[in-house]
């Protein structure tokens, strides 16, 4: 057995070539940012097709997730504490937690394989290289629209799915908790808000957006091989930003903890 | 002119071209025959950038595209017409949104009216009528694609096309038509062309010279009838058995 036959000899040193890749489209990024003449118009079509299309998807999600915080929050804490607890539990954790999270991971799966797919499709297809021959910057034409939209529309999009959150945590606690009332979700929810909290949920929406938009479009153009090989980077996109999602989401608390 | 000059590449292990050396005089179109999977679209896509050779450069012009600046080689290629075996056109993009991408910069500040009437006249020239304008690729015909490919290709009028398998993939009147049609833009637009092909039928067709890649070097280069008369084995073999093949056929 040689040392590079080792799976993880063999994965470091790819591992750092993307990490270089990443960095590079990162800085072609950022040249083209100050010029959006270049990608503006592209980029409102891809917030149209990234968020609005997402917006039922994001919305049930949410929905799902209030309805189980409070009803959880409910069988946890009855008799231990006073019911108005589950409305600080609710908009705290709808806030800072289950409303950016739960639209990231939803955006992942549905965004984030999509432009994957797309890109790695174009890539496999020549049609990259045609932008290329053409005296195109692939970057500028297909990256950075879609990962200004990312910035654009997630952060709306996780501020609707934090409300919608909120008042299914509310109604079907309701229905579902004996005793519970609105003055305590009032109560509660009013006892635990920070304005800072709010903020905290759109900034995380943006980095989020930003992050899957990026990850997918980079391992998107990474892509190579036929039908197997667009396969096989779309489920690569959307594990890598699961994960990146899941390190932010930790990385971000400091942040939370720091107003 | 476009000189290669001792260009060497390989993907992980396999050497794909040798040191090849080649020239393309200006006006001329060169045929680059040889067997599938020989690297003679690796070749041309050196001329173009979207390969970098491990060794070896490649002149256009005098421009060299391994040391050229993102501006040189952005001009560079807006001199070069790349015409892609499978057309590689954006699906998402009707046919004239395809056109109007090689029509302008990337700042996009022509009149888009003007825009369509250029690109009903570059279908014209590649003989599809302008209804073809509002398809998207998916509903035209592997011919009809190549064609819009070719359109898209002299959209943006330049002094070299290369063409990567013309012919490929169509049947034998589509591909006497796109043979036809590569010679006529040829003497139309006075381009320089290589005409990358496995093809015999179109290199004898449409080549004023003839080069042979073959194990990662060109192993003839002459006009069509001195490459019928050469006796190197590995020529007069490939020659005669494609003959065959297309005589079987």
């Amino acid at each position: 057995m040689t040392v590079s036959s080792i799976p993880l000899v063999r994965a470091v040193p790819r591992a750092l070539e993307h990490l270089g890749g990443a960095t590079v489209m990162a800085g072609q990024i950022l040249r083209v940012l100050p010029r959006p003449r270049l990608y503006m118009t592209s980029a409102l079509q891809q917030a149209y097709v990234l968020g609005i299309q997402s917006l039922p998807l994001v919305l049930l999600m949410a929905f799902l997730g209030g309805a189980v915080t409070s009803q959880q929050t409910g069988a946890q804490f009855s008799g231990g504490l006073p019911l108005w607890v589950i409305g600080s539990v609710l908009a705290a954790s709808m806030l800072t937690e289950l409303g950016p999270l739960l639209t990231g991971i939803v955006l992942t799966a549905r965004v984030g394989a999509s432009i994957a797919a797309e890109l790695a499709t174009m890539k496999v297809t020549e049609q990259v290289d045609a932008l290329i021959a053409m005296g195109r910057d692939p970057v500028a034409f297909l990256v950075v629209p879609r990962v200004v939209a990312g910035a654009l529309v997630f952060p709306p999009l996780v501020m609707l799915a934090d409300a919608m959150g909120m008042f299914a945590g509310w109604g079907i606690g309701l229905l579902a908790v004996d005793g519970l009332t609105t003055a305590d979700i009032v109560y509660g929810a009013r006892f635990y808000f920070r304005p800072w909290a709010l903020w905290f949920s759109v900034i995380k929406g943006g980095v989020f957006g930003i992050a899957i938009t990026f990850i997918a479009c980079y391992v998107g153009l990474t892509g190579s091989g036929g039908a197997e090989g667009v396969g096989r980077t779309t489920t690569m996109a959307v594990v890598t930003t699961t994960i990146v999602l899941m390190i932010i989401d930790v990385l971000m608390i400091p942040v939370l903890k720091a107003f | 002119m476009i000189e290669f000059r001792n260009l060497h590449k390989s993907f992980g292990d396999l050497k794909v071209l040798d040191g090849v050396d080649l020239v393309v005089h200006e006006g001329e179109t060169l045929a680059l025959l040889g067997p599938s999977g020989t690297g003679k679209s690796v070749l041309i896509k050196h001329a173009i950038g979207l390969l970098e050779p491990d060794e070896g450069d490649v002149l256009v012009d005098g421009i060299s595209i391994a040391k050229a600046s993102p501006k040189e080689l952005r001009n560079v290629r807006r001199q070069l017409g790349y015409v892609f075996q499978n057309a590689a056109l954006f699906d998402s993009l009707t046919v004239a949104e395809n056109l109007r991408l090689a029509q302008e910069d990337e700042t996009g500040q022509r009149d888009p009216g003007e825009c369509r009437r250029e690109a009903a006249e570059l279908l014209r020239r590649v003989n599809l009528d302008e209804s073809v304008l509002d398809k998207y690729p998916a509903e035209l015909s592997g011919g009809m694609r190549k064609r819009v490919g070719v359109a898209r290709a002299i959209a943006s009028r330049p002094k070299y096309l290369l063409w990567d398998e013309p012919t490929t993939g169509l049947d034998p009147v589509n591909a006497d038509n796109i043979d036809d049609l590569i010679m006529e833009l040829n003497s139309t637009l006075n381009v320089t062309s290589i005409v990358v092909t496995h093809d015999l039928d179109t290199a004898f067709e449409v080549g004023d010279r003839i080069a042979l890649l073959y194990e990662g070097k060109i192993r003839a280069n002459a006009p069509p009838d001195e490459i019928l008369k050469d006796t190197d084995p590995i020529v007069a073999r490939f020659v005669r058995r494609s003959r065959l093949d297309a005589e079987v056929a």
